[in-house]
């Protein structure tokens, strides 16, 4: 299990990004056709918060999070993170944004050719981190997620569970203020799930904001925390 | 620094995981910078073999039999009078048949089965290295060649020109088939490093979800651009010294029969410089043209 390290997610403090973190205001994001992924969005999700987004394939789940992650643009509304206008944002404050947000994808996103240390250091590295900045957090984080022991295997010799919590040992290893993840556990059974998402807790147990788009209803229930669903792109249902 | 470090870490095994293409892309470019640097060779050896010439260039005044001794004198006047000038010899008719006979040993007989002598006297002028190309010397030809007892002017200017003139044309071909050679170069460096990208797309994207330097992100491939140009340049480098080895074994003695021994040598230090950092700046071109698609 992990958390045996030294190293635990910072205490963020309210300057990084401020109370509130998340904010969008009548947000739309409508792609060819007319067609839109997300419509008429209002939502607040506030420092410290763990926020599920749920709802079927295609409710526009990926897309919040995308526009969340500056990845692309929204056609209507705003979308605010720590008072900044994302849309305003010009490209080297969206780089410098970027450096606060971590980010977990269903499919890992890791680099099969570097090793599991390689994976983690290779944030600090293209940051320009000093070299001995870059394998202490990388170490430490490994640690804290408990693969300290397989820092020279490649991710494909891992199984699963352990390639996510390298791919969450690479979102804290630049202590961001805000943690973005995309069906995290889509590709894990229901123990490795819940283990992830005990690690996902502990970090927001630190302070750090969480926003986590599932699917999976059971989990949510398990986790039990503030939840937003959505549908065709509107929010239907908040508990 | 740490970034250049880093450039290079990555650039390095890049080149390594994509070895194929990396060594077409060197090709390519070795092979144009091989044709640019061997059109320096030949251009710049013909241009010292007409410097040479130039230098040693001399124009002939061919005199008439009846000239009088009165027109000789003028002629002398003129040709002395002349600041281009630094000498004149005069060759007179025997003088000639006898410089004949012996240039031309095998023909000899036949001038003895002569009447009369059929050489004409003449005088022998040599002007200034520096005015050797000068339109001044034309004039001063043109000029001797309307005065009495002149049967005509020879001056070898002529067909110097006509070596200079192939000597441009020839580097001119030389630079339109290098940067059409280097285009191709550049293009094949833009496919191999877009192949690089393509395959590290993974790793771009997390660069760029993390909120990594665009110049960070770039730097990397415009590198390898610039490590197969350069790579490129000394194969041909390399290969143009090895050509040049081989001939001038071969060919070096028959050569410097013709030519002065120092007229042919090899691309100087200066040049060979050229030809890295052209084929880096090509490379490193390729690199950015791929790496540009990167936002």
């Amino acid at each position: 299990m992990p958390r045996s390290g030294s190293w635990a997610p910072p205490r963020q403090p309210d300057a990084i990004l401020g109370r509130r973190v998340i904010e969008t205001y009548h947000l739309s994001k409508r792609y060819s056709r007319g067609v839109y992924a997300l419509h008429d969005l209002t939502l607040r999700v506030d420092k410290g918060e763990f926020v599920f987004l749920t709802g079927p394939s295609g409710a526009g789940k990926s897309t919040l999070l995308r526009l969340l992650l500056r990845q692309e643009r929204p056609s209507e509304g705003k979308i605010l993170v720590g008072g900044r206008d994302l849309a305003e944002l010009r490209t080297r404050e969206v780089q410098e944004y970027r450096r606060n947000v971590g980010f977990i994808f269903q499919d890992f996103k890791l680099i099969p050719t570097r090793t599991v240390f390689e994976n983690v250091a290779f944030v600090p590295r293209v940051l320009g981190v000093p070299e001995s900045q870059q394998k202490r957090r990388a170490f430490q984080v490994l640690k804290w997620v408990g693969l300290q022991h397989r820092m020279s295997a490649f991710p494909l010799d891992l199984s699963g569970g352990e390639q996510q919590r390298i791919a969450i040992a690479r979102a804290l290893v630049n202590d961001p203020a805000l943690v973005l993840a995309d069906e995290p556990t889509g590709n894990l059974d229901p123990d490795l799930s819940l283990e992830i998402m005990n690690l996902l807790r502990e970090i927001n147990a630190a302070g750090t904001t969480v926003l986590v788009a599932t699917h999976d209803r059971e989990l949510i229930r398990l986790v039990g925390r503030r939840t937003v669903t959505l549908d065709h792109g509107k929010v239907v249902e908040l508990s | 620094m740490r970034a250049l470090g880093f450039f290079f870490v990555e650039a390095w095994a890049s080149l390594r995981r994509g070895r194929t293409s990396t060594a077409f892309a060197v090709l390519a470019i070795a092979v144009a910078l091989f044709v640019f640097g061997g059109f320096l060779l030949v251009t710049g050896t013909l241009q010292r073999v007409l410097d040479t010439w130039s230098r040693a260039a001399e124009f002939s005044v061919y005199l008439r039999d009846d000239v009088s001794a009165d027109a000789r004198s003028t002629i002398e006047a003129a040709l002395d009078r002349s600041t281009l000038v630094t000498g004149r010899e005069f060759v007179g008719k025997e003088a000639a048949l006898a410089r004949f006979r012996r240039d031309f040993a095998d023909l000899a007989a036949a001038t003895s089965d002569l009447a009369e002598n059929p050489f004409p006297a003449s005088y022998e002028v040599r002007f200034r290295p520096e005015a050797a190309s000068s339109d001044a010397v034309d004039a001063l030809a043109q000029q001797v060649g309307r005065m009495p007892g002149v049967a005509d002017v020879r001056y070898d200017r002529q067909w110097l020109t006509r070596l200079g003139t192939a000597v441009r044309t020839i580097r001119t071909i030389g630079w339109a088939l290098g940067i059409v050679l280097a285009l191709g170069a550049l293009l094949t460096v833009a496919t191999v490093v877009r192949l690089a990208l393509h395959n590290r797309h993974d790793e771009v994207e997390i660069m760029q979800l993390v909120g990594s330097p665009i110049a960070f992100i770039r730097g990397p491939f415009v590198l390898e651009g610039i490590l197969q140009g350069g790579a490129g340049a000394i194969v041909a480098i390399v290969l143009l010294w090895a050509g040049y080895a081989v001939l001038q074994a071969r060919f070096g003695e028959a050569l410097g029969a013709i030519i002065e021994p120092g007229a042919v040598s090899f691309l100087s230090w200066g040049q060979a410089l050229v030809v890295l950092v052209t084929g880096a700046a090509v490379g490193a071109l390729g690199g950015f043209v791929a790496a540009r698609t990167i936002r």
